[in-house]
């Protein structure tokens, strides 16, 4: 049977709304017992509140924590993403500022003897497990590269061209053991051939015995005819080492080559050479110790000892 | 006899106002939370005559009147849960398929906890109050019911065996 209500219940709820009502507007109203109630109140409550952080501390976040966790690990593997996006990205800057690097020295070098050149990114460093040394760069005869051509770094030589394709080529390191060029000493342009030994130390024949090499000398291609394969003038290596044995033929040297061929990202094809030789203009300026400060202090004997406050007494020379 | 009954009930609501101030308060949980006191006055209300709802109504409102948290004046959740508590009161009573069964009271509790809650919102922008984005208000609303729908069925044996030791075996479920 559903409830009807009778008069003492309706009367009892009439009641309590007209008390809750009556309550809205005191408190609306401002009067100061209604406010004390609920001050009072907070202040009984508030030992019982601190019990109840101090219990429920170590699991507050608990259940918040394990609705979250999908997210949490969401937000961890976007986090994840973009670390990895940025450390790309800062990895192919630090690529880019060193190919940068590398393109201005090559420019330099290329700019200062009067080179035409074509850029080229290297793409590809050959296998050394066919016992030679070779690197693929991403231009090719569609950019005006052929095969016999100068390929040079900031530092120096690199190597020739040896295979052309329409948009790459293969070229041959200085290091390779079949690579040979025509080579001089700066200042005193003797001549000799300067072969690749498959790692960055190659080795100049001399063809006049009587001469003098010095460690130290700076080498030079000796150039080709109409440039090709080689241009004149570019910088190979120093020779870091003489055989002066008195019963060899000729006489020869250990070279250290100036380009560092493990760390090529970009290189010059010269595809036109200068009108005129460069002369040793590209020849490296050897590199100036720095000089160290020596300071030597002279005392006196008999002259008082120095002490933490100056005083005209004291003689330094 | 029911104001006996009422002084009775007081120290189990007045525990339960403690829990909710000292420790439910203190648990955040995701997308609202969760007023153990409401739940358990309109729990307590379903299983009693609607004069009692009433009258549990009128003192867990006080009880949750007088909490720093609540934000209108003192009066506003009391008018409210008066006629909440009547209403659910009233719809389970003499009803036994309602009070019976307990997912009935599960159900009449978390519609009750909105219903509440919407109304207290409504007197609130009547009295002057700021609520908030709707989109928040949408969401303590639908946090309030699912953790109202998580939490009674846990409570509702013990508040129906309280209930039935004040007002006898008929309330027990």
């Amino acid at each position: 049977m559903r409830y009807g209500g009778d008069n003492r219940g309706r009367l009892l709820i009439i009641v309590l709304l007209v008390t809750s009502l009556f309550l809205i507007t005191l408190d609306l109203r401002g009067v100061q017992v209604i406010d004390g109630l609920r001050t009072g109140t907070q202040t009984a409550l508030t030992p019982v509140q601190k019990v109840g952080s101090w219990v429920v501390s170590p699991f507050r976040n608990f259940i918040s924590d394990v609705t979250h966790l999908g997210r949490t690990r969401n937000q961890m593997d976007k986090l994840k993403a973009e670390n990895d996006k940025l450390r790309l990205a800062l990895q192919n800057r630090e690529t880019a500022d060193a190919q940068l690097k590398q393109l201005k020295g090559v420019l330099n070098l290329a700019g200062t003897a009067g080179y035409k050149v074509v850029n080229a990114k290297v793409i590809s460093q050959g296998s050394s497990t066919s016992f030679t040394q070779t690197l693929t760069i991403d231009a090719g005869t569609t950019s005006g590269i052929h095969t016999n051509m100068t390929v040079l770094s900031g530092f120096g030589l690199v190597g020739v061209v040896k295979y052309a394709y329409p948009n790459s080529a293969l070229v041959q390191l200085a290091s390779d053991p079949a690579f040979k060029i025509g080579a001089r000493i700066a200042g005193t342009q003797q001549i000799g051939i300067l072969s690749g030994q498959g790692t960055r130390k190659g080795v100049l024949q001399l063809l006049d015995n009587t001469t003098q090499v010095r460690k130290g000398d700076a080498l030079l291609a000796r150039g080709s005819q109409n440039g090709r394969p080689f241009v004149p003038g570019v910088p190979i290596g120093e020779v870091t080492s003489v055989d002066n044995s008195p019963g060899a033929v000729t006489q020869t040297a250990d070279v250290k080559f100036y380009t560092n061929f493990s760390t090529l990202g970009v290189v010059a094809v010269v595809v036109s050479g200068s009108s005129a030789d460069p002369r040793d203009a590209l020849v490296p300026p050897k590199p100036r110790p720095t000089p160290l400060p020596t300071v030597t202090i002279y005392a006196t004997p008999g002259a008082v000892e120095p002490s933490p406050t100056p005083t005209p007494t004291t003689k330094t020379k | 006899m029911s104001l006996r009954r009422f002084f009775f009930s007081f120290p189990i609501f007045f525990t339960v106002f403690l829990l909710q101030e000292a420790f439910v308060t203190q648990i955040r949980l995701p997308a609202g939370s969760l007023n153990l006191l409401l739940v358990v006055a309109l729990i307590w209300a379903a299983l009693s005559t609607p004069e009692i709802g009433a009258l549990t109504g009128f003192g867990a409102g006080l009880m949750m009147d007088v909490s720093q948290t609540s934000p209108g004046p003192m009066g506003h959740w009391t008018l409210v849960l008066i006629v909440a508590c009547y209403v659910i009161a009233f719809l389970g009573y003499g009803d036994d398929n309602i009070r019976g069964n307990p997912i009935n009271i599960v159900f009449l509790t978390t519609i009750g906890v909105v219903a509440a809650q919407t109304v207290f919102l409504i007197l609130g922008i009547m009295l002057g109050q700021e609520i908030g984005s709707v989109k928040q208000v949408l969401l303590v609303l639908a946090g309030s019911a699912f953790w109202t729908a998580i939490v009674s069925p846990l409570i509702l044996k013990v508040i129906s065996y309280f209930h039935s030791i004040i007002f006898g075996e008929r309330s027990h479920i």
